[in-house]
């Protein structure tokens, strides 16, 4: 007897292709930096790359990496190094996954004196990180990120230069602090935006170049422009059902977030938009018979993120927003001056939604319940990373009881697929599905 | 039979134990108010000066109800206990709540506060954690300036630089004399056991300060040395264990198992007291030079410095103390922790010196499996070296 797959009610932008393989691209490219004679940066946390890019240098990043590795499937070794090395499976699994890259590349650099890390008897891993030639760190809100680097860098025999941006968190403090407005906030700015002026001076130092402030202000102007079509395309999800879901916005991560500031990126996101709004014309939607609506709250499952798609869809689930793809990314572009970019550049990096009091982040999640029309959240309990875990019951409770929302968790991690439960995520989104079924039949009484 | 002065010891014991009791006995009698702060770099200092009575919230011993709701089972076990405390109300005699510390579960615990007692002022004064920059030192002025001016709100008393200084020259005073017992306990010549010594260290984050260093001169007034330091004892270093005091019943298993801790770079410990705020300075800036110069002293894993390595300090306290194995106390979940063991774990092998890893709940871990643990790690020591004669 056979048993028949379940359909497949997801019907995913095809648009977004483009950015995956502007993604590949981008890797291959880096992997061979060192044959180009690049310099390398590696560098965590904030979107800095804008300023590696008009400083000529190849940039890695942590979290990225890590991710990539964990949506192939292919974290196992470096993970498997990382634990050899001494690091315990309770830690932030970006890191322990960049770590485990760290000492296999340094490895590699001792054994060979190419200075490219081949891994190359470790091909699952498919991955050929370059060295770094220095270190940078912006980490918002999460200590654990800071903390990481500093680890990076002593893996590294304590030898390269690094470099910290200190980027406070928004906490709110004073009375009329809030999103993006108080005193907090501009005093909080101009703190940031004075450490990149210093940023700017250590890469001339590391690079023996000036700095090329055109070619920011240029990088910027298409950053802006891509973030504009980005956010015009993600607001026509606000229609019922949505053309376009939160996996769609999940593909384009890498395209904003580290991906080089040029008409290619511009171009990507005005393909995406353009897809969105013939699918509004011809009526065609990303979830097939859409009943619920749902913002997903925590770090992406990287391991999980095609079953998850798949599985929300199931239960005619569209999952429409989320606080990782919503909340950050070059979000609110109306604060970048392009001719002036360091402070837009520098708010944002304090606008990442870990960085954020509790106050601030009830009033974003207000903000999307409303935007999207969202009848409930999944909470996606993401083990390793506190960051984002920190406030998520209180804010389960805060939608709850000022809109009447419903939530459900689940447990699972960024980058380590041993945390991730099946069973419980049924039982748990089926329940929060019911209770929604409830609260409908009781309106319409 | 502890060497030290009994009914000196019991006084420090119970508020240890209960600060929450001590605090709020202390409220009544001074009709002052009580400010709560968080580990691990917060300057009491100024709470003091303010004419309130500082003390840094403990981790309670009782189970977690609660505070379930509120931070996942994943958080260290401090900052599930503070959560759990706040909800049930167990914190409310703090008139006020001050952070320093960046600590991404702390300033989730210091959000739940805030979520529970919305009533409650709770104040961040976010001192930068990157330690080499030019602008560190003139950043962390300015939080403890805010800080001030939010504590003399709280408090309802402007502070002046001479309460500041006098206030310096009392926490001083306690420090010296706290690491005045280390001296001795390393030098072998008094056995002050590791539980007793956290007792001593815990007693002054919660105590009256002038209170507490009466107590403490009692104890060296009483204590009676011993001609020579035994020999056949392993000479042990504590490791690790930041923001709570590791459980009583823990250190003691590892002293029956034939060690003596003679040394330990602990949070409720030696890194507490490590260092003196300069009484030369403008006391507020002192404040923040005593903040950058802790950290050169004891490193500090939850603060990034290429200047300074914890590995580098932990071998030469080693050296100092003459210690020949180190028990790493690590709280389960405590990324910073984690993040650095390796490191740790790397520098004592190239040395040759055994190491025991012990992770730490706060729902407790099972003793009878920990005695075992430690009895190999010490018959393991005996044959790798003899023990240094003290
Ligand atoms: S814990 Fe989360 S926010 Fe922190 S470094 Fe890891 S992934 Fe980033
Ligand atoms: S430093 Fe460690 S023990 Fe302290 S709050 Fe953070 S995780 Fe918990």
């Amino acid at each position: 007897m056979s048993i028949a797959t379940p359909r497949d009610k997801t019907n995913r932008l095809s648009s977004t292709r483009v950015g995956g393989k502007m993604t590949a691209d981008y890797w291959d490219n880096i992997f061979t930096a060192k044959e180009r004679g690049k310099h390398v940066v590696w560098y965590n946390g904030s979107a800095l790359n804008p300023i590696f890019q008009a400083a000529g240098l190849e940039w890695c990043h942590g979290e990225a990496f890590a991710a990539r590795l964990a949506a192939q499937h292919l974290e196992e070794p470096a993970q498997a190094a990382g634990s050899e090395y001494g690091y315990i499976g309770e830690l932030c699994s970006y890191a322990r996954t960049h770590l485990g890259c760290a000492v296999l590349t340094q490895k590699n650099v001792n054994e060979r004196e190419s200075g490219v890390v081949g891994m190359l008897d470790q091909q699952e891993l498919a991955a050929k990180l370059p060295a770094p030639d220095f270190f940078v760190n912006g980490y918002a809100g999460c200590s654990t990120g800071q903390q990481w680097d500093a680890m990076t860098y002593r893996v590294f025999d304590r030898k390269l230069p690094i470099f910290n941006v200190s980027i406070p968190m928004l906490w709110g403090n004073k009375p009329d602090a809030g999103y993006m407005r108080g005193e907090e906030w501009n005093e909080a700015s101009t703190y940031v935006e004075g450490q990149l002026r210093e940023l700017v001076k250590f890469l001339e130092q590391q690079t023996g170049r000036p700095f090329d402030w055109d070619a920011l202000s240029e990088s910027m102007s298409y950053i802006k422009k891509a973030s504009r079509l980005r956010l015009d395309a993600m607001e026509l999800c606000t229609l019922a059902p949505t053309p376009a879901t939160y996996w769609d916005w999940v593909a384009s991560i890498a395209p904003i977030n580290f991906l080089p500031g040029n008409q290619a990126l511009v171009d990507y996101f005005a393909g995406v938009k353009a897809e969105i709004q013939q699918r509004i014309v011809d009526g065609v939607s990303a979830v097939a018979n859409e009943r619920y609506r749902v913002y997903f709250d925590g770090i992406m499952n990287w391991n999980k993120l095609g079953f998850l798609t798949r599985k929300f869809a199931e239960y005619d689930v569209a999952v429409v927003a989320g606080r990782y793809t919503h909340e950050s990314f070059w979000q609110e572009p109306q604060l970048i001056d392009v001719d002036n970019p360091l402070r837009g550049m520098g708010q944002h990096y304090l606008l990442c939604p870990l960085n954020h009091g509790l106050k601030n982040l009830q009033e974003l999640l207000l903000k999307r319940l409303d935007q999207y029309s969202i009848d409930g959240i999944a909470f996606h309990s993401t083990r390793t990373c506190r960051a984002m875990t920190n406030p998520q019951s209180m804010l389960a409770k805060a939608a709850e009881r000022e809109r009447g929302v419903k939530s459900f968790v689940f447990e699972g991690d960024v980058a380590d697929a041993s945390f991730y439960n099946d069973e419980l995520f049924d039982s748990r989104l089926e329940a929060m599905l019911e209770a929604i079924d409830v609260q409908r039949m009781k309106t319409m009484v | 039979m502890s060497e030290l002065h009994a009914p000196s010891l019991a006084t420090l014991r119970t508020a240890a134990d209960d600060p929450v009791s001590y605090a709020q006995n202390w409220k009544d009698t001074h009709r002052r108010p009580v400010i709560g702060s968080f580990p691990m770099n917060f300057p009491s200092e100024i709470v003091h000066a303010a004419g309130a009575l500082p003390v840094i919230v403990q981790e309670s011993k009782t189970p977690i109800t609660e505070g379930r709701s509120m931070l996942a089972e994943f958080y260290c076990g401090y900052t599930r206990s503070v959560a759990d405390q706040a909800a049930l109300g167990e914190l409310d005699v703090f008139d006020g709540f001050v952070a320093a510390d960046h600590c991404v579960q702390l300033l989730g615990a210091v959000d739940a506060i805030r979520y529970v007692r919305p009533e409650k002022p709770v104040h961040f004064a976010q001192f930068t954690s990157a330690m080499d920059d030019a602008w560190t030192k003139p950043r962390v002025d300015s939080r403890i300036g805010d800080l001030k001016t939010e504590i003399e709100t709280v408090v309802g008393t402007a502070v002046t630089a001479e309460d500041l200084a006098r206030s310096i020259g009392l926490f001083n005073a306690n420090r010296r004399l706290l690491r005045r017992f280390y001296d001795l306990r390393r030098s072998g010549l008094i056995r002050i056991t590791a539980g007793e010594m956290q007792l001593l260290v815990k007693s002054s984050m919660v105590m009256d300060i002038e209170e507490h260093t009466s107590v403490l001169e009692t104890l060296l007034d009483r204590l009676v040395l011993r001609d020579q330091a035994p020999d056949d004892l392993v000479r042990l270093h504590l490791s690790g264990h930041f923001c709570h005091a590791p459980k009583p019943e823990i250190l003691d298993v590892i002293e029956e198992s034939g060690g003596l801790v003679v040394d330990d770079d602990l949070y409720t410990g030696y890194r507490y007291i490590s260092t003196d705020v300069p009484e030369s300075d403008d006391p507020l800036k002192a404040l923040s030079t005593w903040y950058m110069q802790r950290n050169i002293n004891a490193p500090c894993p939850t603060r990034v410095t290429s200047k300074v390595d914890w590995d580098t300090y932990l071998l030469n306290s080693l050296a100092e103390s003459r210690s020949v194995g180190v028990v790493v106390l690590m709280a389960k979940f405590c990324e910073p922790h984690m993040l650095y063991y390796p490191e740790l774990r790397k520098a004592l092998e190239e040395h040759d010196v055994p190491s025991l890893l012990i992770e730490t709940e706060h729902e407790g871990i099972p003793v009878e499996t920990l005695r075992t643990k430690m009895e190999t790690f010490i018959e393991r020591i005996r044959r790798h070296s003899a023990p240094v004669p003290a």
